[in-house]
């Protein structure tokens, strides 16, 4: 027996509208049950106590988009590799390994070549130190 | 039947996502509805039997482009602008000149022309690719891309380093300026 | 050359009884019917492994510090979660009043569907897993990372200086972490040859010394960095950061309370029990019972599944292990032991999987020494 060509996908589907319905309809039957006494002190946003000095929706530092930059650059990467290792095995068994090998082997170098040139140029530090001396204090988040 | 289910699932979620990008005044709630949109469009690849890339589409830009963007967002602040209280149709004509309203009108035709066309062309193709028998797309594009497309393949490496080594120069500090 | 439950069951005479009492056109309702009830049953069981997760992490944790932990509801306090579930389903539902609510209310939905997507594919046993997609670990792969999403969006939501802090955090570690863990997914699949599950659990077999984590010393390194890479995109210690009590309150769900909370929490526990059985398919030796016991027949799937989630839960209490063992890394030692190792010894493995698949024709170590 074969299943159509996309009922297999039923159970992603299903499972994602779960998923999404899961929590407003958890939360829409809990409000018969639940007590709602709203005040102005609990609805402001947790300070340690103190109240809230501004908002928390600030400009954030340059870091956390190089490292999504990064990440994207990989990402592609990845979808790029995935089938191509994926048949490496059927041609490895034809007998024409050595070729996919120099060829995965060349697109990984070039890739580990700009991995080593950020490394080097101290693109991947967390903390960016601006001189040697610095280096040593460089625990300190901050954003 | 499911296919025509997916299809219309997705193909809403796509284009409400799209539409709501435009229509929406906060920046975040517009990256959201983006969100949506791929996801749907991700959907629609799903239908075409296309499922490595559908796969892809997840992969890259839901799980990389959005939290790029979301970071982005960031880096300028986030939060809400205080929005001017303009409605649609108030800012529509403030958008240009009477020439701007008749080349977009033209440009709407012609796109929607092209649109319509294709939209029968799938309608009409739509049916037949429910019956086929499942099978994976990701065995034939691996072959592809280490034998007829092999070229393809090295060079977007090459590509993806200029984007490395670029992304790397944009964002270190300037000399310059000196220590924080 | 895929299968789903539903192909499973289309061996047995009753599934095809109840296909010829609907009529035969019934197919895809039927195929529907059953793959909900599956759905609605793997949930259940894993909202309870979930829960019972919480209890595990509460007890163990309770053990290792010479307390007794919950005690007092059910024996041995068992049913703990069960009143910490009451207790937060009647809680308040407070939401900052200068919080984003649309988003406030959609980041929960995204770390819920992110892990729920997840167990579409997973590979309980050859019979009893919902759908085997083609591009398997790879739809895994891109379904898990809502959950980066989902934390980012709880965190930006809240308007809360902790909850950013923990937002940015947490979703700049998923991210850099998932590199070394595709990384070494993409050796797997190398060994496998395919990117369904099914596929990588068959290119192993039950006996350890063919599990893919003994295969060669590539691969054997390979499980430490996907196990790390594990921990870390699941937000666990020691690699907490984004939800560090002692320095950000509780991170990202800082401003969640009530049921809100509950989801972000039993997504957690959920994702913890995926990445676990996700490290059994790719590296243990999936569902291969020994001896040849467990086949097609359903006490041999049975079978397969127990295998299965032992395998798992050993994986689940060292997670839990680890998290009271070692101390909170540092935000930059964090990003130095991705970028920095986990990363660079990835590739390498990748290279060495390669050419070692190149040299020995796929032999493992074993068949190499041995034969």
């Amino acid at each position: 027996m074969a299943l159509d060509l996309l009922n297999i996908y039923m159970p992603v589907v299903l499972l994602l509208a779960i998923g999404v319905l899961a929590v407003p309809i958890t939360l829409l039957i809990g409000r018969l049950i639940r007590p709602a006494n709203p005040s102005q002190l609990k609805e402001t946003a947790y300070e340690c106590g103190e109240m809230p000095v501004g908002g928390a929706w600030s400009s954030f530092n340059i870091r956390f988009y190089v490292v999504g930059l990064i990440f994207i650059i990989f990402d592609v990467e990845s979808a790029l590799m995935f089938p191509v290792v994926a048949v490496f095995n059927k041609f490895n068994s034809l007998g024409m390994g050595g070729l996919i090998l120099v060829e995965i082997l060349i697109f990984l170098l070039v890739l580990i070549a700009g991995l080593a040139y950020c490394w080097r140029r101290g693109d991947l530090d967390w903390v960016k130190s601006y001189s040697a001396a610095n280096r040593s204090d460089s625990g300190v988040e901050n954003e | 039947m499911f296919a025509q289910i997916l299809f219309i699932l997705s193909a809403l979620l796509a284009v409400a996502g799209a539409l709501m990008v435009v229509f929406s005044r906060d920046i975040m709630h517009a990256c959201i509805y983006l969100l949506a949109s791929l996801v749907g469009v991700a959907g629609l690849y799903l239908t075409l039997g296309a499922d490595f890339l559908a796969a892809t589409q997840l992969v890259v830009y839901v799980g990389g482009v959005i939290i790029l963007m979301l970071f982005a967002i960031m880096l300028t602040g986030g939060g809400r602008e205080p929005s001017e209280k303009m409605k649609l149709l108030m800012q529509v004509p403030l958008m240009g000149s009477p020439r701007t309203y008749v080349l977009s009108f033209l440009a709407l035709l012609v796109l929607s022309l092209t649109v319509g066309k294709l939209f029968v062309r799938v309608m009409e193709g739509f049916t037949s690719v429910d019956k086929l028998p499942y099978m994976g797309t990701v065995d034939s594009i691996g072959t592809l891309l280490v034998t007829k497309h092999v070229l393809a393949f090295e060079i977007s490496s090459v590509l993806l380093l200029g984007a490395l080594v670029g992304a790397a120069v944009i964002a270190r500090p300037n000399k310059k300026r000196g220590a924080k | 050359m895929n299968s789903t439950v539903v192909h499973y069951l289309s061996q047995f005479q009753f599934f095809h009884q109840l296909l010829a009492m609907m009529g035969k056109e019934y197919l895809p309702l039927l195929s529907l019917i059953i793959f909900l009830l599956v759905v609605l049953i793997m949930l259940g069981a894993l909202s309870l492994v979930g829960g019972l997760g919480t209890y595990a992490e509460r007890k163990i944790s309770a053990d290792m510090q010479a307390r007794y932990g919950p005690n007092r509801v059910g024996p041995f306090g068992l049913l703990q979660f069960l009143a910490d579930g009451i207790k937060m389903f009647l809680k308040e539902d407070t939401v900052p009043r200068s919080a984003d609510r649309l988003i406030f209310t959609i980041a929960p939905i995204f770390c819920l569907a992110g892990v729920f997507g997840t167990i579409a594919v997973l590979p309980f046993s050859s019979g009893f897993m919902l759908t085997d997609l083609n591009v398997g670990i790879f739809y895994l792969l891109g379904v898990s990372s809502l959950v980066g999403i989902g934390v980012f969006l709880g965190g930006y939501a809240s308007n809360s200086k902790w909850s950013m802090l923990g937002g940015m955090r947490g979703a700049s570690q998923i991210i850099s972490y998932e590199i070394p863990v595709t990384i070494t997914i993409l050796a797997v699949v190398m060994l496998a040859g395919g990117l369904s599950l099914q596929t990588l659990v068959n290119s192993q077999g039950a006996a350890i010394w063919h599990w893919n984590f003994l295969h060669n010393p590539f691969m054997f390194v390979g499980f430490f960095i996907f196990f790390i890479g594990a921990l870390a995109e699941t937000n666990r210690a020691p690699f907490d950061l984004p939800e560090a009590e002692s320095e950000l309150v509780s991170g990202y769900h800082t401003e969640y309370s009530g049921m809100r909370f509950a989801f972000f929490a039993l997504a957690e526990y959920i994702e913890i029990f995926v990445v676990c059985a996700v490290a059994t398919a790719l590296f243990l030796g999936g569902y291969h019972v020994p001896f040849g016991f467990g086949g097609e027949a359903p006490l041999g799937q049975v079978l397969q599944v127990v295998t299965f989630a032992s395998k798992t839960f050993a994986l689940y209490y060292v997670v839990i292990w680890v998290r009271w063992t070692l101390p909170r890394l540092r935000v930059d030692q964090l990003m130095t032991l991705c970028w920095k190792y986990l990363t660079p010894i990835a590739l390498f493995n990748l290279i060495g999987t390669i050419i070692w698949l190149y040299l020995t024709n796929g032999r493992s170590i074993v068949a190499l020494i041995f034969g």
